[in-house]
């Protein structure tokens, strides 16, 4: 399979983003996503990741600050087709077959055609004879994967995931938080990963960062210093969940007292 | 429905007929058993009208939709030109046909020319329209998606926005259709050799009611089968999905100061357009006017003013009427079938008949039956508009979000709840569309009626003046019409941004 390139570094410099003049969902971010590591972003409902993860796609135009991946803004790395971003919506195109949704994404991304590379991609993400449904016959979370693959199969240089197990179930999640880290190792995208599950992000990340309410602000920066496979009872584990709840329930208050002042 | 039921309709009409025909004793109405006998012995007439007819309006069809795609996808893919698109192509719309006719005719003979453009001019609109809709109604999630590719709006056009607008597309070919059937029989009428128009023409002079209604039943019997290939062939194309219509067109926008800069755009585009073409192709200024000739005859002769000010308050005094009560019939059938679906069997085929008859047959036998005071004229302005504002508003009444609809069920609200508050608001986008729409196609009619039967108003005017080669006075008056249904056109957008923005404001915002 051929690949764009290496995984990208990401650098957010004093990166804001004020909606309608009065909506601050993004204030003054400052943060670099090392190459090829996956970041988990955790936040309360609202607070601006998906805001942020659109920035860094380049779909949304900062009011202040800037993004550079690789050293250049994110439309360069988008025009290689080195840039996937799976929405918190699956977003695919009705009238196509999974199969299909999953090609275009590198029909989009300007890759020569690979169905053997689709069909694999199919089966990982667990939807194997689900090929040449439509996404109205699939489930939420079937949509939601067939999401992921389409998001995977140009072999990105990052890799952008909103709430990607939304709407799956607890089982299901497990099982794919089990079944993708070695997907993700093997593509070593530089890979962010918004989730509203503690578990999820230990399961899964190197490193996790922790958003205030909005306007987005980082709170908490903490390495994940777990090998893969991780088994999520593990003393260790528990530890860094723990530790990470801590931080989210303070984030709350201190948006709160930054409220008051 | 079964098949029993689906013919039960057509029968009670045919039965209905018959039974005022002979009531009637042969006076203004031909039944069907003497249309049936006319046909019969009259049958290489009527092919050899018929195959010349569909010619030429397949012709206009192919040449229409083909520059109404063209036109959409260059509105696609630089949005900024839209407007101006679109404007443009209201303009043209809005031109009478009764005026286009006569000097399409003496700029380009005695052919076949004239009867294609016209049904040329007289589809590309309806198609235009739901496929500029078609291709901006699309989740901006997909648009994101390309755009994180890196992909610009060919990507987008190639990838998402064609094929979401092909159930549009595809409506609106279908609408167009029998307009294409009617546009070549107004060029027919214009002095062609031959064709279903030439007999028509030729029967009403005659009054040969047997004849006439035979016409008209072989230009419907045309129209609906035109109309159903459409359908049929959009079923092939899309199996199984119904047309789903992804979200409502969105309205384009702007402050009022944008507007009216938008709006001097145009005039200004449409006056350089008329213009430029006149001098570009060399025309005859005998028979093509410019903007100066028509200037001073409307500001220098005070007489020439009245005969088109007073031509014009005729007109409307009937078509407005017409107009309304059209509207009104065509949305609440609908809201009446959705309550009571029953109905369909008998209401659905009435309603495909009287859109399918071409107005120009239609004109001399409605207006011959009700008489040439202002019952023909507004019957036949409302006929016009009452069909696809049926249509749309069916197809509105069908786009209730589904979860809402539930969610009223489980509160045990009834059929009435949910079509006052789920279902007709969900109409309304639908129906303010269609009353759009129906502007230059009400003034057809009332323009149509007045040059073939009472003698009055604009019609008689346009008719007149290209009689005895006043073609001064018949680029006024198609000047004057022209911008009476773009001014009528855009104060129903006016009135649509205001009610939208009350009874369905997530229809209007961005
Ligand atoms: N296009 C927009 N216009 C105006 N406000 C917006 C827009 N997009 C987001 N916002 C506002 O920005 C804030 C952050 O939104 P965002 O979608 O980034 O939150 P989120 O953290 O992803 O929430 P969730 O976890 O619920 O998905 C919200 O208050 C939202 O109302
Ligand atoms: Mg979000």
């Amino acid at each position: 399979m051929d690949r764009p390139g290496p995984p990208a570094p990401i650098e957010c410099t004093g990166l804001s983003r004020l909606f309608d003049g009065s909506i601050l969902a993004v204030d003054g971010i400052d943060i670099t996503f090392a190459a090829g590591r996956t970041t988990a972003l955790l936040g309360p409902s609202g607070c601006g990741k998906s805001t942020l993860l659109r920035l860094i796609a380049g779909l949304e135009e900062p009011t202040a600050g800037q993004v550079r991946i690789a050293g250049e803004p994110p439309a360069a790395l988008c025009r290689q087709g080195g840039l996937s971003i799976a929405f918190q919506d699956p977003c695919l195109l009705p009238w196509l077959t999974v199969a299909k949704n999953v090609a275009l994404g590198r029909k989009l991304a300007r890759q020569a055609p690979d169905p053997q590379g689709v069909d694999q991609i199919i089966n990982l993400v667990g939807l194997g004879g689900f090929q040449n449904a439509r996404p109205a016959s699939l489930s939420g979370g079937m949509r939601q994967r067939a999401a992921i693959a389409r998001a995977l199969i140009t072999r990105p240089r990052v890799l952008l995931l909103d709430e990607p197990f939304g709407a799956l179930d607890a089982l299901t999640r497990r099982q794919l938080a089990q079944d993708l880290p070695p997907l993700w190792q093997d593509q070593a995208a530089t890979t962010l990963l918004v989730t509203h599950s503690v578990d999820e992000a230990v399961m899964l990340a190197h490193r996790i960062v922790i958003l205030s309410p909005r306007p987005a602000r980082v709170v908490a920066d903490i390495a994940v210093p777990l090998p893969q496979p991780r088994n999520p009872e593990s003393p260790a584990f528990r530890r860094i969940v723990g530790e990470i709840l801590a931080q989210l329930a303070r984030g709350g208050e201190m948006a709160q007292s930054l409220a008051a002042q | 429905m079964t098949p029993a039921a689906r013919w039960t309709g057509p029968a009670a009409l045919l039965v209905l007929w018959q039974g005022l025909a002979l009531a009637g004793g042969g006076w203004l109405l031909a039944g069907p058993s003497e249309v049936a006998g006319w046909l019969w012995s009259n049958p290489g007439l009527t092919t050899r009208a018929v195959a010349v007819t569909l010619a030429n309006a397949t012709c206009g069809f192919v040449l229409g939709n083909g520059a109404a795609i063209g036109l959409a996808v260059i509105a696609a893919l630089w949005p900024r030109a839209q407007n101006l698109v679109a404007g443009l192509a209201l303009v043209v719309f809005c031109l009478p046909l009764i005026a286009t006719g006569p000097i399409l005719r003496v700029l380009m003979g005695p052919g076949e020319g004239p009867q294609i453009v016209l049904a040329a001019l007289a589809v590309y609109y309806t198609t235009l329209i739901p496929m500029l809709a078609g291709l901006r109604a699309i989740p901006s999630a997909w648009l994101d998606l390309v755009q994180s590719y890196g992909r610009g709006r060919w990507a987008e056009l190639v990838h998402v926005r064609a094929r979401a607008s092909l159930p549009y597309l595809l409506a609106g070919l279908q609408i167009s259709a029998p307009a294409a059937i009617l546009g070549a029989m107004v060029g027919e009428f214009t002095g062609a050799e031959r064709g279903l128009g030439v007999l028509t023409i030729r029967f009403t002079r005659d009054l040969d009611i047997p004849a006439l209604w035979s016409m008209g039943v072989v230009a419907a019997g045309l129209s609906i089968a035109v109309y159903a290939a459409i359908g049929w062939a959009g079923r092939r194309v899309l199996p199984g999905t119904p047309p789903v219509i992804l979200a409502p067109p969105r309205l384009i926008r702007g402050s009022p100061a944008r507007r009216l800069a938008d709006t001097a755009l145009l005039a200004a585009a449409a006056l350089t357009l008329w213009w430029a073409g006149i001098e570009l192709l060399g025309l005859n200024p005998f028979f093509v006017k410019r903007p100066p000739d028509v200037a001073a005859a409307f500001f220098g002769s005070p007489d020439t003013r009245a005969a088109l000010l007073d031509a014009a308050a005729k007109t409307l005094a009937l078509a407005v009427p017409g107009y309304l009560a059209g509207l009104a019939l065509g949305a609440g059938l609908a809201v009446l079938l959705s309550l009571r679906p029953g109905l369909a069997g008998l209401m659905v085929p009435l309603a495909v008949a009287l859109r399918s008859i071409p107005i120009v047959t239609t004109a001399p036998l409605v207006v011959m039956l009700l008489g040439r005071g202002a019952a023909g004229t507004v019957t036949l302005v409302a006929l016009m508009v009452f069909f696809p504002t049926f249509v749309a508003c069916q197809q509105g009444l069908r786009q209730a979000p589904g979860p809402i609809l539930d969610l009223f069920r489980s509160h045990a609200s009834g059929p009435g709840r949910q079509m006052l508050h789920v279902r007709i608001p969900a109409m309304l986008p639908a129906l303010f569309a269609s009353a759009r729409m129906s502007v230059p196609a009400a003034i057809l009619a009332a323009t149509v009626a007045e040059w073939l039967a009472t003698g009055r108003g604009l019609g008689n005017l346009m008719a007149l003046s290209a009689s005895v080669s006043d073609y001064t006075m018949l680029w006024l008056a198609m000047v004057a019409v022209t911008l009476i249904s773009a001014m009528i056109y855009g104060g129903i957008a006016w009135a649509e941004r205001r009610v939208l923005l009350v009874m369905a404001p997530e229809q209007v915002r961005p």
